[in-house]
C-alpha cells in the first residue's frame, strides 16, 4: 500500500496532522474541537446543506468563511472554529433552521446554546424537515434501495419518493435512524410497519417458530434477491434463529 | 422512535460511528458480551471521556501490564471506590474549569464496575456519589458472579445458579437467594436517570448511554452482560441468551427518567423462562418445581414493574 500523504495545519492555533484530502470537519472533531453540525455523517458523502459547520479558513493570506464538512484539508491552512463572524453567521442560520423545524429538540438545543430564545422569521409548516439530505444519501449510498430523492426546486423543494409512489422503499428504517430532526417516523401496528413520511406500509414476516412479526416481507425478499440467499433464510426471527 | 430501535439492525448498524475507544486485542473470552457492551458505551461517550474502573473482568482484559486497550484516559482503582474516584474526577474538573486551568467544556466522567464491584463491594461509595449528586455516569456490567476470579457467587447471582461458591449438590441446589435488584436501589436515590440495558439490544443501549451522558447529575446504567465462560454457555449463543433474558422477562429493559418509569422493550407476552434456563449449564440441575418457582417470581416482578410504569405515568 502506498504511503498516505500527510499534511500539517493549524486549528485554533493547535498544530494538527491529517491525511491529505480528508474533510476538515472530521479532523477537527477528532482533535476535540466542537463544531455544531447536522447534515454530516461519516458513513455518507459530505453535502454541505445545513451550513452550521462554518469555520474560517486562511489560505495564502486570504480568509474566508466556509463549511468544514466538505472542505478538503491542505498543507499550511489556518483554521478558526469560533470567531465573531462565525458566531454571527451561525446564529442567523440557527434562526432560519428554527423557523423551519420549530419542534426539533436538537435544533432547539443548538439554538439555546447559541443564545437564541426565539426566531425572528415566520414559522414554516414543513413537518420539521430541514432538507439536509441525510435520508436521501443514506438510502442511496448505504442501503442501496434508492427509494427517495429531492423533488421540486426553490421553496417547493422537498424529499420524497418519486411521483409520491414509494414503490422501492423497503421500510428498513435507516432514514428514521439518521434524521437529525426526527421528522421521519416509523410505526408498527400488528403485522404492519409504516414509514409515515414516505407513506409506505409493508406487511411483516411472521416468525415460523414463535409467530411474532419481525421485519417487512418485501425487505427480506429484496435482501434474498440481492445477495442470493436461500428462499427460507428469513423464516425465523433473529431470536429463534440463533437458538437453532 | 427508540421503541423500534432494535428492529432497525440491518442497515442502521452501518450508520453507527466507526471510531473506537476500546481497541481490539484485549484478553476477553470468546463470546464475551461484556466487552461488547463496554465497547459500545465507550463509543457513545466519545473522546472527551475519563473512566474510573474498579477491579473486574474488564480491568483485567483491557490492561495487562505493558499494554492497554484504552484510547481515552482510564484509571484503575480499588474494588470498592470506582464511584468515589469518579466523583473526585468530576469535582476536580469542575474546580479546574472554574479557576481557568481548563477551558469550559463538556467532559464525560464514567465509572465502571462489575456486579460485585457495584452491588457488593462498591455499593457504599456508589450510594454516596449518587447522593452527593455528582455529574457522572455509572455503568455496572452485570455478569452475575465474580467471573474474573473464577465464578464465585455475588449478590447479583440469580436464584438457582451454580457457581464455585454456591455449587449445585444433593442438598443445596445452587444459589439459594434471589438476585439483588440493583437498578431499583439506584432509582431509590431519586437520581435523574436509571436504566437497564443489554448488548443484545445495541441501539437501545447506546441511546440510553447517550441520554445518561446528556443528563445533568448522576446516572446509573445496569447492563446485563452474558458471560459464556461463567454461565456455561456456548460462546455463539451469548447474544441469543441476552435477547432471551429480556424476552422471558428475567431482565426487563426499562428506564427511570426523573422518577418516570418506561419500558424500552414492551412485550405483549413473555416467553417461558425455561427457554432461557435450559441453554445454560449453570442451571442444568434445576428441577421442574424450581423452574416453576423462578417463573412465578419473574411474572410477579414483571407485573410489579408494569404497575410502576402505569403509576408514574399517570396524569
Amino acid at each position: 500500500m502506498a504511503d498516505k500523504e500527510m499534511v500539517r495545519f493549524a486549528i485554533d492555533g493547535q498544530e494538527v496532522e491529517a491525511e491529505k484530502g480528508t474533510m476538515l470537519l472530521p479532523v477537527a472533531l477528532e482533535y476535540g474541537f466542537e463544531i455544531p453540525h447536522l447534515c454530516y455523517h461519516e458513513a455518507v458523502s459530505p453535502y454541505g446543506a445545513c451550513r452550521l459547520c462554518l469555520v474560517e479558513v486562511t489560505k495564502r493570506g486570504r480568509t474566508r468563511l466556509t463549511t468544514s464538512c466538505n472542505y478538503p484539508v491542505d498543507e499550511g491552512i489556518d483554521v478558526t472554529t469560533d470567531s465573531e463572524d462565525i458566531q454571527r453567521a451561525r446564529r442567523m442560520i440557527l434562526e432560519l433552521l428554527l423557523a423551519r423545524a420549530p419542534h426539533s429538540e436538537r435544533i432547539k438545543k443548538l439554538a439555546y446554546e447559541a443564545g437564541i430564545k426565539e426566531t425572528r422569521f415566520s414559522l414554516m409548516d414543513v413537518g420539521d424537515c430541514i432538507l439536509c439530505g441525510l435520508c436521501e444519501r443514506v438510502c442511496r449510498e448505504v442501503v442501496g434501495a434508492d427509494a427517495i430523492s429531492f423533488i421540486s426546486r426553490g421553496d417547493k423543494r422537498d424529499v420524497g419518493p418519486p411521483f409520491a409512489d414509494p414503490i422501492a422503499c423497503i421500510a428498513c428504517g435507516a432514514c428514521v435512524y439518521i434524521c437529525p430532526t426526527d421528522c421521519i417516523k416509523m410505526e408498527e401496528r400488528g403485522d404492519e410497519r409504516t414509514i409515515v413520511k414516505w407513506n409506505r406500509t409493508l406487511k411483516m414476516q411472521e416468525c415460523k417458530s414463535c409467530g411474532k412479526p419481525f421485519a417487512p416481507l418485501f425487505q427480506l425478499n429484496w435482501i434474498i434477491d440481492k445477495v442470493n440467499l436461500p428462499k427460507d433464510f428469513y423464516d425465523l426471527c433473529p431470536v429463534c434463529r440463533a437458538g437453532r | 422512535m427508540d421503541k423500534f430501535l432494535d428492529r432497525l439492525n440491518i442497515y442502521a448498524s452501518r450508520l453507527v460511528l466507526q471510531k473506537e475507544y476500546l481497541m481490539p486485542g484485549h484478553r476477553a473470552c470468546q463470546g464475551c458480551a461484556e466487552v461488547l457492551a463496554l465497547r459500545l458505551v465507550a463509543k457513545v461517550l466519545g473522546r472527551n471521556n475519563i473512566i474510573a474502573s474498579a477491579t473486574g473482568c474488564m480491568e483485567i482484559v483491557s490492561s495487562p501490564l505493558p499494554l492497554t486497550s484504552w484510547n481515552v484516559p482510564w484509571i484503575h482503582v480499588a474494588f470498592e471506590n470506582a464511584a468515589a474516584v469518579a466523583s473526585g474526577i468530576e469535582a476536580g474538573l469542575k474546580a479546574l474549569m472554574r479557576k481557568g486551568g481548563l477551558p469550559q467544556q463538556k467532559i464525560n466522567v464514567m465509572a465502571m464496575a462489575g456486579d460485585g464491584g457495584t452491588s457488593d463491594i462498591g455499593l457504599q461509595a456508589l450510594s454516596g456519589a449518587m447522593e452527593r449528586g455528582h455529574d457522572f455516569v455509572y455503568v455496572c456490567f452485570d455478569n452475575e458472579a465474580y467471573m474474573n476470579t473464577g465464578i464465585q457467587r455475588s449478590s447479583s447471582t440469580p436464584f438457582g445458579a451454580s457457581t464455585t461458591t454456591s455449587p449445585a449438590g444433593k442438598v443445596v441446589p445452587g444459589q439459594t437467594t434471589w438476585k439483588k435488584n440493583m437498578p431499583e436501589i439506584a432509582a431509590a436515590h431519586n437520581i435523574p436517570y436509571v436504566a437497564t440495558a443489554c448488548p443484545s439490544y445495541p441501539f437501545d443501549l447506546m441511546e440510553k448511554v447517550k441520554k445518561a451522558a446528556d443528563i445533568e447529575g448522576p446516572a446509573y446504567i445496569h447492563i446485563l452482560s452474558v458471560c459464556p465462560t461463567g454461565w456455561r454457555l456456548p460462546p455463539q449463543l451469548a447474544i441469543h441468551a441476552g435477547r432471551l433474558a429480556v424476552e422471558t422477562g428475567i431482565f426487563p429493559l426499562y428506564e427511570v427518567e426523573r422518577g418516570k418509569y418506561r419500558l424500552s422493550v414492551d412485550l405483549p407476552e413473555l416467553r417461558p423462562v425455561e427457554e432461557y434456563l435450559k441453554i445454560q449449564g449453570r442451571f442444568r440441575h434445576l428441577t421442574p418445581e424450581m423452574i416453576d418457582k423462578i417463573q412465578q417470581r419473574v411474572l410477579e416482578e414483571y407485573e410489579k414493574l408494569k404497575k410502576k410504569v402505569e403509576m408514574t405515568n399517570e396524569g
